[in-house]
Order: C-alpha cells, then sequence, then structure tokens
C-alpha cells in the first residue's frame, strides 16, 4: 500500500557558486556587492532535496511537492525559469530577503507561516524536506525550528537516502562522522528531512513539466506575500573574506623521482 | 554573568570523545559560571573524566533512550538539561548529533543559535563567535543580545580541556519521552568495510583528486583503473583521507568511467565538506575559488598539476610540482612500499 | 562526414503557438511588444490559442545558454527602439545601464613597434609624431578632432546586455503571458516540405557524439504555427535554415568579427567619467579596433574586435587584447584596475548582405542573424530589437485577422514593415560601407567615409571574400620577420606541447611577455576560471564538431587553434584538432575562422557548430 504524502521542500535562492563574492557594509548590516547583480540558482543541497521530493512523490500517487521559497520576487522568477522544467512542483513563494546575513529563526517565522498557509495541508501526512545546510548562510538550523513550529520532532540531517516502505514506515539514512551513514527508522510521517546529496542525478529538462509547472508558478509570484526577514539581536563585529594569498613556490623540470622523494619526506614528516 | 552550559554527548563507550573536550576547553577559557551538561548511556564515568575542569555543576540525562543519536530524545533531554541550568551561553560540540538538533533546542528555549563557530572568545565583557557564510567563502564576527545563546563549537578550532580526572557529583535530570518522541529508533551504523574506507577525519594528510585522473594521459588515452589503483594504494600506504573535487565526483552522474570508491561522500569545497587536516596534496585539480573553499582548513598544501598556471594550486598552495600525477604518484607508492 | 547523431526514438511532441530560438535583443523585442497584446487586464485572453483553447497564445522562447544574461555583451547604442518601446524607461532599474556623455575617437599608435603597419601607416605616424606638439596628442594616442555623425550616439545608452537582457525577462515573465526557458538548446528546425513546422530541442544524456546513454531522454518536438528565429550571429537553427532554403541571390555572410571584452572595475581614484565612451583603432594591430565604455560605480566594459580581413593565420584575441590594455593611453586608467567578468562573442559583420530569406512558410528571421546591424554606424543591439519589435506587430496583425503564418502574409506584415522602416533604408546606405577594408584600414576608413557622407552614394571596395579565401599561410605571413625553418619549428614544438602558436611567434615578433598581476592580466586559462565561470553541463553531445577529420588533417594553418577564444581547441593526434568543451565559451569564432571551405557549399567550412549547453556565466558582461 502507498502512502500519499505531502511534500514541502524548503528551499531558498543563493548566488551562482561560480560568482565572486565580496561582502560589504550596509546601514542594514552586512550585504554582498551586487547582489541584485548576481544570477542566482536554487540552493544545491535544497535542489538536491527538490529532485528526491518529486521522485518520492512519483512513487507514491497522490503525493504532492511544494516548493516554499523565500527570496526578492524577481531573482525567484529568474531561478523558476532553470528549476520549472525539471520536476513538478507547486510553488509558495516569499517575497523577502535571500542574505545569508538574516536570521535563521526569522526565516523558519516566515517559511512555517506560509506552510501553515498552505491551503488542505495537512500536517500529519507531511514530509518536510530541505537542505541540510544552505550556501547562504551555511548554518545548517533553519529547517530543524520550522519543523519544531509546525510540531515536528522526527528530525534528520544530511540525509542521503529516505525509503518509505510498504507499511507506512520511514527509514532514514543520515551522514555522520567518517564516511558514515546513521540508519533510523521512524514509524509515520510527519518528519523532517534535511538532505546531503541525496542519491539522484540532475533531472533532464523537460519541457512538458515547465509549461504546467509554469502555469502555477506565475500567479504564485503574483501572490507572493512580503516578509520583513532581518537579523533581530544580531550584529556583525567583522565580515571580510579570508586571507587565502600564499606564496607558491612554482617548482618545474623536476624528475618524476625526485618529487615523489620529496613528497614522500614530506608527507612523513610530524 | 554569564553562566555557560557545556552540553556534550558520551560516545557508544561511554567516554568523551576530542571535539567535546575542545568545546569544554574552550568554554572554560571564557569566564562566567561553567556548567557541564551530559548527555548517554550512562553519563558518570564521563562525567568523573572532566572532574577537575571546573564545572560548577553536572546535569545529566541517562538510559537506554539516551544512547541513541535521536532527534527527539537529545533535544527533550537538552531541553531539560538547559531549564534546570537556566544558561545565558550554550556551547556543544559541532558533531553530528549536536549539530542534529542544537537550533531546535534553541527555538524551545527562545534563545538564538550559531552553528560551525571556529572560535569564541570575549572582548570587553562582550561575547563574540567567529563563523562562517556562503560556504566557508566568508568569516564573521558576530555577537547577539538574544539568550540563550546556542553555540556549536567546530572540532578542531580550540585545543582540548585537559582536566584531570575525578569524582563528580552529577545531577540526574529526569525526562520522560512521551509515545511520540519513540517514533524513530537509529536501528545501526552503516559503513563500509575498513579496508575501503577512504574517509579519514583524524588523518593527518588529505589527498584531493580532481577530474584529470579521468582525463587522457599523453598517450592519447584515459587509464581509469591504473588512476584508481595508485589512488588506493597511496591511501593505503599513507593512511589520507580522500578528498574529490565536485567535478571528478560528478563524473560518476553522467555515465562516465570513474573512480569506483569515490562517492559524494568523498566531495569536498562549495557543495562538499571543508575538513581539517594538518596537510593536504592536491593532484590533477583545476577550479577556481569556490573549490579552494575545500582544503580552507588544512595547513601546510602542496600540489601537483600538469599546469604551472593552474588557479587552484597558485596562491593557494605553498609547493605547485609542475608534473604528471599519475607518473610523480606511483613513484610515490613505490617508495612508501619500500620504506615498509 | 562526421554525421550529426540522431538517435531514431520516439521523441515526445508538443504544441504551442509560436516557439522563439534564442533570447537577445530581437526576441527581448519581439516578447514585450507581443506580449502586451496576448493578455487582457483581468487576465483574460485577448487573442486566442490554436493548441490551447480559451488561453492566449502559448509563446515559448529557448535559450541555449543557462541563465538568460549569460555570455552577451556591453554596448553603446542609440536605443531609439528600446526607448519607444519602454517610454518611461528608468535607467536606474538596470544595473550599469546609463547614458552617453562623452565620445572620443583614438588612433592608437604602436609604443613597442611590434605591430604590422603598411608603409602609408607608418609614414602617418610618423607625421603624427613629429606635429605632436601641436595635435591633440597623448601618450602615443591621437585624439580625432571630429567624429563624423553617423558614428556617434548622442542621446545613446550604455548597457551591459547581461542586464538589460535579465531586466527584459524579468518584464515578460512578470506579464505571465510567455516562457523563457534558458539552459534549453535548440537542436534544429523542423522542416516540413517548405515550411519550418517548429524545432527539436537537443538531446539530454548522451555521450560526447550524441549516443544515448543512461539517462537518455530525447529532444522534445515543439511544433509551432511561427517559429521566430533569433539566434544570433552563429545559431545553429539561423543556419540549417540557410542551408536548407538557400540565401537569397547575392546575400552571403563572410565579414565576421570576434569581439572580446572584459567588465573590469577600475582602480580608485579614476577621472573617467560614467557614459564615457572610448573607440580606439591602429593598435595592437592596425586591423584591430577597440573600445572602452564606462559605467557608473567605477565599472568599465572594454574589449577589443579582430576581424575577419585581418589577413593573420594566427590571429588571436586574448594576447592582443591583453597588449591593446596595456596601451600607454589606455593603461594610465586601466592600471591596477581588477578582472569582473571576461568574455567573447562573435559579429556578424555583412550587415544587409548578409540577409537572409527573412520569412517563409512557419517562420521569421529577427536580429543580427537576420542581417539587421548597421556596418555604417557600428550599432546593432537596437536594430535587433526593432525588428522583433516590427514581427510582433506582424503577428497580433495576422493573429487577430486569424491568418496563418505562411510566407505571402509574413511578407505583407513583417517584411513590409522592416522594408518601410528607417532601419531598412539605413541599412540599406551602410550595405557596403565597409568594403573597402577588404584592402586595409586606410581604405576601409575611407569607405566608411565616403559611404557616410554621400548617404551611401558613393563606396570603397569590391565585394568581400570568403574570410578562408583571403587567409595567407604561415610562411606567407611571416614572410622577412621569421625564417621558413624557425617558423616550420615553432609550429611542431607549439603542436607537440598541444598549444597554439601564436603567443610563441608574437614573441618572435617582438611583443613582450605579459607581466601578469593576477588582477587584470593573467593567463588565458585564468580569465576564463576567475572572469568567464565556464561551465559545460555533462550528458549533451560536444557542440563543435570537425566534420571532415581527413582535410583538418590537411589544413595548414589550423587557424581555430589560434582563433579560439578560450582555448578549447588545441593539436589533436594525427592532425585532428581536438575540443574540449569545458573550456568552451560559445563565441563561434572557430565557425567562421575555419579555412577550409565546406565541399558541398563555398559558404559553409569544414567544421561546424551546432546547438550546445553551458558556456560563461558571467551576469555583468
Amino acid at each position: 500500500m502507498s502512502t500519499p504524502y505531502q511534500i514541502v521542500v524548503c528551499g531558498s535562492i543563493v548566488p551562482d557558486p561560480l560568482q565572486t563574492l565580496e561582502p560589504i557594509a550596509t546601514p542594514n548590516g552586512p550585504a554582498l556587492k551586487n547582489e541584485m547583480m548576481l544570477p542566482a540558482v536554487l540552493d544545491p543541497w535544497a535542489k538536491h532535496a527538490l529532485y528526491e521530493a518529486a521522485n518520492l512523490a512519483s512513487k507514491q500517487p497522490g503525493s504532492k511537492v511544494y516548493l516554499v521559497s523565500l527570496g526578492p520576487k524577481a531573482k525567484l522568477q529568474q531561478v523558476m525559469m532553470t528549476m520549472a522544467q525539471k520536476v513538478p512542483f507547486e510553488l509558495v513563494a516569499i517575497d523577502g530577503s535571500s542574505s545569508g546575513f538574516t536570521e535563521a529563526s526569522e526565516v523558519a517565522a516566515a517559511l512555517a507561516a506560509a506552510i501553515k498557509a498552505i491551503p488542505g495541508v495537512d500536517l500529519t501526512r507531511l514530509l518536510l524536506f530541505g537542505g541540510w545546510e544552505s550556501a547562504s548562510r551555511g548554518a545548517g538550523s533553519t529547517l530543524q525550528m520550522v519543523g519544531e513550529q509546525l510540531g515536528i520532532i522526527n528530525q534528520f540531517q544530511g540525509v542521503d537516502k529516505l525509503t518509505c516502505n510498504a507499511d507506512g514506515t520511514l527509514e532514514v539514512l543520515e551522514r555522520i562522522e567518517g564516511g558514515k551513514h546513521q540508519v533510523s527508522k521512524c514509524s509515520c510521517p510527519p518528519a523532517v528531512l534535511g538532505w546531503a546529496t541525496g542519491m539522484l542525478p540532475e533531472p533532464p529538462n523537460n519541457p512538458q513539466i515547465g509549461m504546467v509547472n509554469m502555469r502555477s508558478i506565475m500567479p504564485a509570484l503574483q501572490k507572493a506575500q512580503p516578509a520583513a526577514v532581518g537579523a533581530q539581536g544580531l550584529s556583525f563585529a567583522s565580515v571580510s573574506l579570508p586571507k587565502q594569498q600564499r606564496t607558491t613556490k612554482v617548482i618545474k623540470d623536476m624528475p618524476a623521482d625526485e618529487i615523489a622523494s620529496e613528497i614522500v619526506a614530506w608527507v612523513s614528516q610530524d | 554573568m554569564d553562566t555557560i552550559l557545556v552540553l556534550l554527548h558520551t560516545e557508544a563507550d561511554g567516554t568523551l570523545a576530542k571535539p567535546a573536550l575542545e568545546a569544554l576547553g574552550a568554554a572554560a577559557e571564557l569566564g562566567g559560571t561553567l556548567v557541564v551538561g551530559l548527555i548517554g548511556k550512562d553519563v558518570q564515568p564521563a562525567a568523573d573524566s572532566i572532574a577537575s575542569c571546573g564545572a560548577a555543576k553536572y546535569y545529566g540525562v541517562s538510559g537506554d533512550e539516551f544512547a541513541q543519536a535521536r532527534y527527539s530524545s537529545d533535544a527533550a533531554a537538552a531541553e531539560a538539561i538547559c531549564k534546570e541550568a537556566n544558561p545565558t551561553v550554550v556551547i556543544v560540540p559541532a558533531t553530528s548529533r549536536w549539530n542534529r538538533v542544537l537550533s531546535g533546542v534553541a527555538h524551545r528555549l527562545g534563545g538564538r543559535v550559531d552553528t560551525h563557530v571556529t572560535g569564541v572568545s570575549r572582548t570587553e565583557g562582550a561575547l563574540s563567535a567567529a563563523r562562517w557564510y556562503y560556504r566557508q567563502r566568508m568569516e564573521a564576527v558576530v555577537q547577539r543580545t538574544h539568550r540563550p545563546w546556542c553555540i556549536a563549537l567546530e572540532a578542531g578550532c580550540h585545543e582540548a580541556c585537559a582536566a584531570g580526572a575525578g569524582k563528580a557529583t552529577v545531577e540526574n535530570v529526569n525526562v520522560i519521552l512521551s509515545e511520540a518522541a519513540r517514533q524513530t529508533t537509529v536501528t545501526g551504523i552503516k559503513t563500509v568495510a575498513a579496508d575501503q574506507q577512504t574517509i579519514r577525519p583524524d588523518a593527518k594528510l588529505l589527498f584531493v583528486t580532481g577530474a584529470g585522473w579521468t582525463k587522457k594521459q599523453p598517450d592519447g588515452k584515459a587509464h581509469v583503473e591504473e588512476a584508481a589503483k595508485i589512488i588506493l594504494e597511496f591511501l593505503q600506504h599513507s593512511q589520507a583521507s580522500l578528498g574529490g573535487t565536485k567535478s571528478l565526483v560528478d563524473l560518476g552522474g553522467e555515465g562516465q568511467t570513474v573512480l569506483p570508491f569515490m562517492t559524494h561522500l568523498n566531495q569536498i569545497g562549495q557543495t562538499g565538506s571543508t575538513p581539517r587536516h594538518p596537510k593536504g596534496l592536491s593532484t590533477c585539480c583545476h577550479g577556481e575559488e569556490p573549490h579552494v573553499i575545500g582544503w580552507r582548513f588544512v595547513n601546510e598544501r602542496r600540489a601537483i598539476n600538469l599546469d604551472p598556471n593552474c588557479p587552484w594550486a597558485h596562491g593557494k598552495a605553498d609547493v605547485l610540482y609542475v608534473a604528471d600525477a599519475l607518473q610523480v604518484m606511483s613513484k610515490v607508492n613505490e617508495l612508501l612500499a619500500a620504506k615498509k | 562526414m562526421t554525421e550529426q547523431v540522431h538517435p531514431t526514438v520516439e521523441r515526445q511532441t508538443m504544441d504551442a503557438d509560436i516557439v522563439c530560438v534564442g533570447f537577445g535583443p530581437a526576441t527581448g523585442g519581439f516578447l514585450t511588444t507581443l506580449s502586451r497584446e496576448l493578455v487582457c487586464e483581468d487576465g483574460t485572453a485577448k487573442l486566442e490559442s490554436s493548441v490551447a483553447p480559451g488561453l492566449p497564445p502559448q509563446v515559448i522562447c529557448y535559450e541555449r545558454a543557462d541563465d538568460i544574461g549569460f555570455g552577451v555583451s556591453g554596448v553603446v547604442t542609440p536605443g531609439n527602439g528600446i526607448r519607444k518601446s519602454f517610454p518611461d524607461l528608468d535607467l536606474a532599474q538596470i544595473p550599469l545601464a546609463v547614458p552617453v556623455k562623452h565620445e572620443v575617437v583614438l588612433y592608437l599608435l604602436d609604443p613597442l613597434g611590434a605591430s604590422r603597419r603598411s608603409a602609408l601607416l607608418r609614414c602617418a605616424d610618423k607625421a603624427i609624431r613629429a606635429l605632436k606638439g601641436i595635435l591633440p596628442f597623448e601618450r602615443e594616442a591621437f585624439k580625432l578632432p571630429y567624429i563624423p555623425p553617423f558614428l556617434r550616439k548622442d542621446g545613446g545608452l550604455l548597457l551591459s546586455i547581461s542586464q538589460f537582457n535579465q531586466w527584459v525577462g524579468t518584464q515578460l515573465l512578470g506579464s505571465g503571458a510567455v516562457q523563457i526557458w534558458p539552459g534549453t538548446p535548440v537542436a534544429q528546425p523542423l522542416f516540413d516540405d517548405n515550411s519550418v513546422i517548429g524545432v527539436r530541442l537537443l538531446d539530454q544524456g548522451t555521450d560526447k557524439q550524441g549516443r544515448p546513454e543512461a539517462g537518455f531522454m530525447p529532444g522534445m518536438d515543439i511544433r509551432a504555427a511561427l517559429t521566430v528565429v533569433g539566434d544570433g550571429p552563429v545559431g545553429n537553427v539561423g543556419r540549417e535554415i540557410d542551408f536548407h532554403f538557400g540565401m537569397p541571390e547575392g546575400r552571403h555572410k563572410r565579414d565576421w568579427a570576434v569581439g572580446m571584452k572584459m567588465v573590469v572595475n577600475l582602480p580608485e581614484g579614476c577621472p573617467l567619467e560614467p557614459g564615457t565612451v572610448l573607440h580606439t583603432f591602429g593598435y595592437p594591430e592596425p586591423e584591430i579596433f577597440g573600445f572602452l565604455y564606462v559605467y557608473p560605480d567605477n565599472v568599465a566594459s572594454l574589449g577589443i574586435f579582430v576581424p575577419s580581413w585581418f589577413d593573420s593565420p594566427v590571429r588571436t584575441s586574448y594576447r592582443y587584447l591583453q597588449h591593446w590594455m596595456m596601451h600607454p593611453y589606455l593603461w594610465q586608467y586601466l592600471e591596477g584596475a581588477t578582472l569582473r567578468s571576461w568574455g567573447a562573442k562573435t559579429l556578424e559583420e555583412s550587415g544587409k548582405r548578409g540577409e537572409p530569406h527573412l520569412v517563409g512558410n512557419g517562420y521569421a528571421r529577427i536580429g543580427e542573424g537576420s542581417g539587421s546591424t548597421n556596418m555604417l554606424t557600428n550599432s546593432g543591439v537596437d536594430e535587433a530589437w526593432i525588428t522583433g519589435v516590427q514581427l510582433a506587430e506582424a503577428v497580433v496583425e495576422l493573429l487577430k485577422e486569424k491568418k496563418p503564418f505562411t510566407q505571402e502574409n509574413l511578407e505583407a506584415t513583417y517584411v513590409r514593415r522592416r522594408r518601410s522602416s528607417d532601419l531598412d533604408k539605413q541599412s540599406c546606405i551602410a550595405e557596403k560601407s565597409r568594403d573597402g577594408f577588404g584592402s586595409g584600414l586606410v581604405p576601409g576608413m575611407l569607405g566608411m567615409a565616403a559611404t557616410g557622407f554621400t548617404g551611401g552614394m558613393l563606396n570603397i571596395g569590391s565585394e568581400p571574400k570568403q574570410p578562408y579565401k583571403r587567409l595567407p599561410t604561415l610562411a606567407d605571413y611571416y614572410k622577412g620577420r621569421i625564417p621558413a625553418e624557425e617558423l616550420e619549428q615553432i609550429v611542431r614544438d607549439c603542436t607537440a606541447r598541444g598549444v597554439s602558436a601564436h603567443s610563441t611567434l608574437m614573441d618572435r615578433c617582438g611583443w613582450p611577455q605579459i607581466p601578469y598581476d593576477g588582477k587584470l592580466l593573467m593567463s588565458q586559462q585564468d580569465a576564463l576560471l576567475l572572469g568567464g565561470k565556464v561551465q559545460a553541463p555533462g550528458g549533451y553531445a560536444d557542440h563543435v564538431c570537425f566534420l571532415y577529420p581527413n582535410l583538418c588533417q590537411s589544413c595548414g594553418t589550423k587557424i581555430c587553434i589560434e582563433v579560439c577564444s578560450g582555448q578549447a581547441i588545441t593539436p589533436g593526434v594525427d592532425g585532428v584538432p581536438q575540443f574540449d568543451r569545458e573550456k568552451c565559451i560559445h563565441c563561434g569564432a572557430c565557425l567562421w575562422n575555419c579555412a577550409t571551405p565546406h565541399p558541398d557549399n563555398p559558404e559553409r567550412t569544414v567544421l561546424d557548430f551546432r546547438a550546445g549547453t553551458g558556456g560563461l556565466h558571467s551576469a555583468d558582461n
């Protein structure tokens, strides 16, 4: 027997990882230089979570995937152009800052409120997905707080695999130290799953999925509620780029044997 | 004055791991009242092992239910200890177990949380935490007005507390788990066989491999099997931990012949891990700033690459050997084998 | 011949009313105009779709790059057409946009003595230097005291097309009337007898030859009553249509250029005002033109154009760009600048002469690939935009009258509009304005002046030849400068090392080494990684293809290797160049630089430039 789930994926947008980032100070706290000009992508780990959600939904008839995303409306729209052809989902857009310098608890409150407001949402069938960390705040703390606000105490982080058994139980593989996985069994939803890389490849672009998604994405963006997320009570004494410039000694034309001896000597030193 | 609660969990054998002692060491230097909270099957031996750390009080939540790393029970235990200790600051070691629950606990307490913190300090009485944003691409020093302030301190960022053993008095905090909190059970740990394990967090050396290992060699052909053999042999000899660049790890998803032992768990950098090792050797890598994040916390760095201008290495490595890594590493293996 | 692999598989089909290929200024103009006529303010359909009854026409645009703002360029444009589409245009809404304030044209002399200058130019240089006390001469640059009106961009705009595209895209998507899908290359047009009936998207999950692999997903067929081709100068859909239907009598695309540019943060205290435009010519080689546009916040876009009439078989852009930046006149502003982004693009420089059949049954051509660029005024963006607007007006007219998109109907609406517009008139005047450059810089400049001042009545020069017909051999090009034996040795060494030869040859001819500073001056691969951020997602076929490896083997110049903007084409085994997609920035220079004509079509070369994913990821170009 398959269980239909309501899978809510929380995922915001982050600057395309290839861009050069530089912090600047503004009257509202730190920000990224040229932030609005930087091309954005869906947060990489949240993206994995979305693919896992879609894959699960396709195997559990009756399931539905929502992507709840907080970010500046124009940027969300831009990112949807690349995401909407990937997998079917319904967008819940929240218009606000996607900066990494905002406070996780404020973001969590906005996300939780948006999830509670999804028409027909059934918290007993809810699987709350997201990335185990974002590529912006990089803290891995928002999702737990959203879960707490929705009263979910089955929570998993660093998830690489979720198996939904026929008896309704969930088996979860979480990353732990030393390249190992902790295996847990959870008797029933709701549950929070912060995904690591997962097991799925990037789905190909599917124009038909895109066409269908876009019909609901555009109204969702138009309906996006503004959310004032900031960083109350948090102050930044400094934000700086690490000094990564080292003096590199370039050794050319040294025979492989000699290089090998040097490396062995270096590796063996304490 | 701050009450600083250090929350620690015991390991499977009842001891405290190094990251736990490091968190304790960092907290002890901050001044204020130090309190220790312990969670595990039996916490008394662990408390005794740090009896002279200067803690004013030890709280413990113990029992079979708390042996396993499970959100519901760990959060309930941490919440209960916090309610007893009433701390202004909570410090935990950033283990996978604490990372899973700390922000949920902070939420329950009405506090705030910072994770992946690399240093805590006090300047002119004010507590500051250093942490990273945008995937280790920029470092910030933050202060907060909300209390309690919950902090997860990364491993390897502070000296371990050298407190001697003794007899500690642990005040047991009774936590009764609801039925719902028992819905999840940890059924085991999945690990690859020891001889196939390539991720070794405590290794002295991080060996980073790039996509070049699978590319065409000077003879116009790829030698993936040979590359795999050389890499594994080196790992075996050197006991290094293996990291892979995103492009190498991603090759697996594109149907190309790849190194069979290389998984996303090995991936370092922007969407991978940022491991800490005293030394790092990168081979056949090319990439730019985001990828370099992978060895941000590696102290001594050397690289082997055919491109003398390789931006992965330039300005980031201490030494760059312009050479064929396959050739050099097979020689290295010969030398290491001979040494044994 | 290396055929394009099209696995015979069942393909899914999707129906749309209009499918557009490529999102640039032309498609921007088309969609902006069209989207305003599709939906009423209350969201109901103004016009009805023929494939989704009850809904407005389904309009889809596919763009191959990973984002609609990637891999394009900074421009100075009159902006008249753009302003007409947006009467309330607030430039502050578009990052890096600024009105043109100050234009300067500079003739750059050669401070190093390394460039190849004709006797005439050397005399001119001597004269300028002799009279430098009385001429506007500063730091080896002669400032032209007068800019002809046809070259001036008074009241125009400086735009980053990346940012402009993103802004237009945002407006369009916000309207909800059209869909734009980046990261989705179109493999080919779909033909049915004499009609274009839609497009086929690129297969996904293939190996580099296009053969199915794990996760294979055949490219979908998108059928549409109208296919709008706006895929630029080297777009494969436009070229396929040209091959299929042929070019109109007397029309061909033989004049090209590669523009390589950087966006830089100018050094602090740089006195250049936003809105300043510098045009240069004369250096690093007389045939190479340069530009520097100053944006707000101390940011500048700068670069060079290397044209197809620069008859060097080792013409490169990157190293010349560095020497150009280091010219004393420019270096006074650029020393201490930092690279933000870098890229390159092909420019179709045939203008009106390269105009293909603008319409046919089921398709219409707009933008640069439709020959809209004005070669006299050096203006293309606004013109491209206007062609899009004209097509949209025509499409609305036909939709309202419920007339099909036949060649006849499109002729009567779109082509009629285009022919009666000022754009076409100006384009006709400009048609032969550059013919003089076929004989060199001086005849070229005189030719432009003649055309410009006589309104096209007087032109200098003759019809251009195909680029491959102009190209001298290496030995001829370096005659008198490098002994034949040494030249052969240099080429052999470079081939053995798997690298292009131009840099070594430039060293040999007296060009100094570039002093890398890691900020602005860096190796080409560093520029690729730091400034270009090139991506090449797997699972797609290679888009650069050597059609006849045997002909490549016997090619003497292998200029594709020398000209490649990303060093993605390198010497390969058995003398056939090899292509590395991970370095390709999709500039398309290899396509028209190829020195070997196609056995079946003299207007084509044996290097094919097909649909491909990835490329640059810089958004402030």
